[in-house]
């Protein structure tokens, strides 16, 4: 289960918000709680906005530089706080894990995906997916009001 | 001994340590004594035949080892490796949804 409280939650649909019609990305930090009555529980106290690094019409794809990865995981660090997922938007599209998604993605981190439409957001999921980038598993998402 | 910092999700496989310190002297040398000390690590860094996964990329200090002599780049004990993957996407590619 990934829960993502307000502040953080905030952030992360202003940044999809002010970023339409292209998609937008951004780091989710804050800290995991093994083996509660729920399972893992991965609390996102922290949401940093990164750059679309893709270098061709951002509308329907997003790239995080690696460098700005790394510096987030540096921030992480030296807050006590753990690196636990992406987010991205897909605009006027629903937040489904695509094929670019999946293909371009790590099996390490939590993926949320925020549909904006008509520059609003939507809906959202967490998706978890595996080494060879061949499938993801929806992960319970929990955001304020949801 | 270079310092090599592990990211969070793959510290269950450290025993929880952030950083861990190894001899070598090339990026694969380091990175061959990491998965040897924590074999279960191996299989999220290397896929079967070997190879570094494709969205894992290694920094040696502040630079990615692709554009340096990649993993025979030469470390020193001062270095400080970092495991950062690549990661991309988008809603573009297969027509689902309703973009």
């Amino acid at each position: 289960m990934i829960r993502i409280n307000e502040t953080a939650w905030a952030a992360m649909v202003a940044h999809a918000e002010a970023t339409y019609p292209n998609e937008c990305c951004g780091a989710m930090l804050g800290q995991t709680k093994l083996g509660t009555v729920d399972g893992d529980v991965k609390n996102v106290t922290l949401a940093e906005r990164l750059e679309n690094a893709y270098a061709g019409a951002q509308g329907a794809r997003y790239e995080v530089r690696p460098q700005d990865l790394a510096a987030a995981e540096k921030k992480a660090r030296a807050a006590g706080l753990d690196l636990i997922g992406i987010f991205h938007s897909h605009p006027d599209c629903d937040a489904y894990f695509s094929k670019t998604d999946l293909e371009n993605s790590c099996p390490w981190y939590s993926f949320v995906v925020l549909s904006v439409k008509g520059g609003r957001f939507d809906h959202a999921n967490s998706f978890l997916p595996n080494a060879e980038q061949t499938a993801a598993e929806k992960e319970e998402l929990i955001w304020p009001k949801s | 001994m270079a310092k090599i910092l592990i990211p969070t999700p793959l510290r269950q496989f450290t025993d929880k340590n952030d950083s861990v310190e190894l001899a070598g002297a090339t990026v694969a040398e380091v990175m061959a004594a990491l998965t040897q000390k924590f074999p279960d690590l191996r299989k999220q860094l290397f896929n079967d035949e070997g190879k570094m996964r494709s969205f894992v990329n290694v920094y040696l200090n502040d630079e990615d080892i692709r554009y340096l002599q990649k993993d025979a780049t030469a470390v020193a004990a001062s270095d400080t490796l970092s495991i950062v993957p690549s990661i991309a996407g988008g809603s573009h590619g297969d027509g689902h949804g309703s973009h």
